[in-house]
C-alpha cells in the first residue's frame, strides 16, 4: 500500500458575490507526519479542509487524497479519511457506542471488531460512559465522541479542524498525546489556532492568509528562520532593570513582567542571546531564561504582518 | 484501510436505514404522532361504539369514511418525519458527521427515505388497526373485505412515499430542520387544501395535489363518481361546484409522479448542496 498523502492543486473557491475565500492553493503531504494549517479567523483554513472532505467543491483546481480526485470521486477518496470539520454532531438519540459503531459500520467494519476497536478508542480517549444518548453530552464529551468516530477502523488520512477546540486543559493532553502517537503511522493534517499545539504535534506547518498560502515548510526550518526576539528572564532574587539594561548594546530593550521576572527584547541572535544570558548571570541567580513567545508565534505574526514577504517554501 | 474495504452501497444503505429508523422511533415527535393517532382512533371509536353507530351504512361505507381521513393524518405525518431529512444536515452539525463518510448522498438519502416510510407507514398501520378493530365490532371479522383492505394499505404506502418525496424535496430548500417542516406542512396541507376549494368553483380537476390523489386509498372501499357537479344560486347568481374524485389508477399515477419527481430533484440538489455554514 503506498504512502497516505495530501495534495491540492491551485485550488480555489469563490463564495457568492465574488468572496474569495481560497486563492489558487497548492501543496502536497505525503506520508505519516502532522501538518500544522495555520491562519486568522476566515484565512480559508475550514474552506480548504471542506473541499478536502467533498463538504464544497471548488471552484477551481483539484483536491487529492491518497492521489484520488475528491470531486471526481468522493466516495473512493474519503475510504481512507478519518475528518472532523467545525462541530460534527452525532444523532442526539443515539448513544455513545452506535454513534462510532454506525460510523465503523458504513467504513465496513464487523460487528465483532467494531467492539473491539469501541474498546481501544475508549481507553485512549476516555470516553463517555458508552450508553449515554449523544444528545445528553458536552460539547468536550461530544468532541471526544467525533474524534473516536473518525478514528475507528483506522483511517490513514486525519483531517481536522481545531481539534482541541471546546476542550477542557486534561482533555487537550489526551489528543494531543493521542495526535502525537499517531502521526508515526498515519498522515495528519490539522487546523489550529493554538501554537503550543501545533509547535508540540506538527513537523510540518503551512500558513494562510486571506485565502492563500503564504508559508510553507518544516517546522524546524520556520523555527530556523523566525527566532524569538525577546526572552524573559528570571532571577532567585530582584534586579534592578537599569542593570539589564547596562549589560551592553545587545539588550534593545526591557521591561517588568512578574517580581523577579523581565522582558528583553534583542535581534534574535543565537550569539546576542548567550551573550545576554552570560551577563545576566553576572547579575544574580538566574533561575529562568526562554523565549518569551513560541517560535511559531512570531513566525505567524511576522508572516502575517508582512501578507507573505517575509514567507518562505510558500 | 482502502476502497476496496468498503462495504458495497447495499451495505450502506442498510446500515442507514438501521440506524436512521433506530433515530426515528426514539424520536419524541414519533411518540406524539403514535400518541396522537391513537388518542383521536380511541376517541372515535369510542363514541361510535358508546353510541352503539358507527355512521356507515355498511362495512365498506365504514371503511371509506374512516380511510378517507388516511390523506390528512399521512400528509401531517410525513411533513414531520420527512421534513427535516436533508436539512438536518445543512442546518446542525449532524451534516459534518455523516457527509465526510465514505458513503454516497444518494445511498444515505435513499436510506433516510426508507426509514421515514418505515416509520410513517408504522403510524399509519396503527390508523388501520383500530379502523379494522371498529370495523370488525360493528360488522363482524367475517364482514371485512380483506382484499380491498390489502389494496388499501398498499396505495396508502404509495401515497406515504409520495409524501416523504415532497417533505425530503422541500427539506432540501431549507437550513432549519423546524421551518423546512413547518413549510412542508404548510405546503402539502394548507396549500394545496386552498388550491383544491378555489379549484372547486372551476371545472378544473386538481391533478397536481397529492391530497387529492390521496382519496384513492378510500375509493377501493366504496367508489365514487368522478365528477359531480351542483349548481347553487348565490346573490341571484349561479355557481357551478365541481367536485372532482380521482380514479383509483389516476390516484395511484399522481402518487408515483411525486415519487419520482420529488426523490430525483431532491437526490440532485442533496448532491449539489454544500456546506457553507
Amino acid at each position: 500500500m503506498s504512502s497516505p498523502s495530501i495534495e491540492v492543486q491551485d485550488l480555489t473557491k469563490r463564495f457568492s458575490l465574488g468572496r474569495v475565500a481560497l486563492e489558487g492553493a497548492s501543496f502536497r503531504f505525503e506520508g505519516p507526519g502532522a501538518v500544522g494549517y495555520l491562519g486568522p479567523n476566515g484565512a480559508g483554513k475550514t474552506t480548504t479542509l471542506k473541499l478536502l472532505t467533498g463538504l464544497l467543491r471548488p471552484t477551481r483546481g483539484t483536491a487529492r487524497i491518497n492521489d484520488i480526485g475528491v470531486t471526481q470521486s468522493r466516495r473512493q477518496a474519503l475510504a481512507d479519511v478519518g475528518a472532523i470539520i467545525e462541530s460534527p454532531e452525532p444523532y442526539p438519540s443515539q448513544t455513545v457506542a452506535e454513534a462510532i459503531e454506525m460510523v465503523g459500520e458504513l467504513r465496513g467494519g464487523r460487528r465483532g471488531h467494531l467492539a473491539e476497536d469501541l474498546g481501544e478508542l475508549n481507553t485512549q480517549l476516555d470516553l463517555p460512559p458508552l450508553d449515554q444518548r449523544c444528545g445528553r453530552l458536552s460539547k468536550g464529551q461530544r468532541q471526544r465522541v467525533s474524534i473516536a468516530a473518525s478514528l475507528i477502523r483506522d483511517p490513514r488520512v486525519i483531517i481536522l479542524d481545531e481539534p482541541t477546540n471546546g476542550l477542557d486543559p486534561k482533555e487537550r493532553i489526551l489528543i494531543r498525546n493521542l495526535l502525537i502517537d499517531l502521526k508515526k503511522d498515519h498522515l495528519i493534517l490539522m487546523s489550529s489556532h493554538l501554537m503550543q499545539e501545533v509547535t508540540e504535534i506538527c513537523d510540518q506547518v503551512i500558513f494562510l492568509n486571506q485565502g492563500r498560502v503564504v508559508l510553507k515548510d518544516t517546522v524546524e526550518n520556520v523555527s530556523t528562520r523566525f527566532q524569538s526576539r525577546a526572552v524573559d528572564v528570571e532571577f532567585a532574587e530582584p534586579v534592578h532593570i537599569d542593570r539589564i539594561k547596562a549589560i551592553g548594546p545587545l539588550v534593545q530593550d526591557v521591561s517588568v513582567v512578574g517580581v523577579r521576572r523581565y522582558r528583553i527584547t534583542f535581534d534574535g541572535s543565537t550569539t546576542a542571546r548567550a551573550e545576554i544570558l552570560r551577563g545576566l548571570v553576572g547579575l544574580g541567580p538566574v533561575i529562568a531564561y526562554q523565549s518569551a513567545s513560541l517560535v511559531l508565534e512570531d513566525a505567524y505574526l511576522a508572516v502575517m504582518q508582512d501578507d507573505g514577504t517575509n514567507a518562505i517554501g510558500a | 484501510m482502502d476502497v476496496s474495504d468498503l462495504p458495497p452501497d447495499s451495505v450502506q444503505w442498510w446500515t442507514v436505514v438501521r440506524r436512521q429508523l433506530q433515530f426515528y422511533l426514539r424520536t419524541w415527535r414519533f411518540v406524539g404522532l403514535l400518541l396522537f393517532i391513537l388518542a383521536v382512533s380511541f376517541a372515535t371509536l369510542g363514541f361510535q361504539i358508546a353510541y352503539h353507530n358507527s355512521g356507515a351504512s355498511g362495512v365498506g361505507n365504514y371503511l371509506y369514511g374512516a380511510v378517507e381521513s388516511v390523506a390528512t393524518f399521512g400528509v401531517i405525518i410525513g411533513a414531520f418525519m420527512g421534513g427535516d431529512a436533508i436539512a438536518m444536515d445543512f442546518g446542525t452539525g449532524t451534516g459534518y458527521y455523516v457527509l465526510v463518510l465514505p458513503v454516497r448522498r444518494i445511498v444515505l438519502l435513499l436510506g433516510r427515505y426508507t426509514a421515514a416510510f418505515l416509520a410513517t407507514f408504522a403510524l399509519a398501520l396503527v390508523y388501520y388497526a383500530m379502523v379494522l378493530t371498529g370495523a370488525t365490532w360493528f360488522y363482524g371479522i367475517s364482514s371485512i373485505p380483506w382484499s380491498d383492505l390489502v389494496a388499501s394499505l398498499g396505495i396508502t404506502a404509495l401515497f406515504v412515499l409520495a409524501v416523504l418525496a415532497a417533505a425530503f424535496l422541500f427539506s432540501a430548500f431549507f437550513r432549519s430542520p423546524a421551518i423546512s417542516i413547518v413549510v412542508t406542512i404548510l405546503i402539502l396541507f394548507l396549500a394545496f387544501d386552498i388550491v383544491d376549494g378555489v379549484l372547486s368553483v372551476t371545472s378544473i380537476e386538481p391533478w397536481f395535489s397529492l391530497l387529492y390523489a390521496g382519496q384513492a386509498s378510500a375509493l377501493v372501499f366504496q367508489g365514487q363518481p368522478h365528477l359531480t357537479v351542483t349548481h347553487l344560486m348565490a346573490g341571484g347568481r349561479s355557481i357551478t361546484i365541481s367536485a372532482w374524485t380521482p380514479y383509483i389508477w389516476e390516484g395511484i399515477a399522481i402518487m408515483l409522479g411525486y415519487i419520482v419527481v420529488c426523490l430525483a430533484l431532491s437526490a440532485v440538489i442533496y448532491e449539489a448542496k454544500e456546506s457553507k455554514g
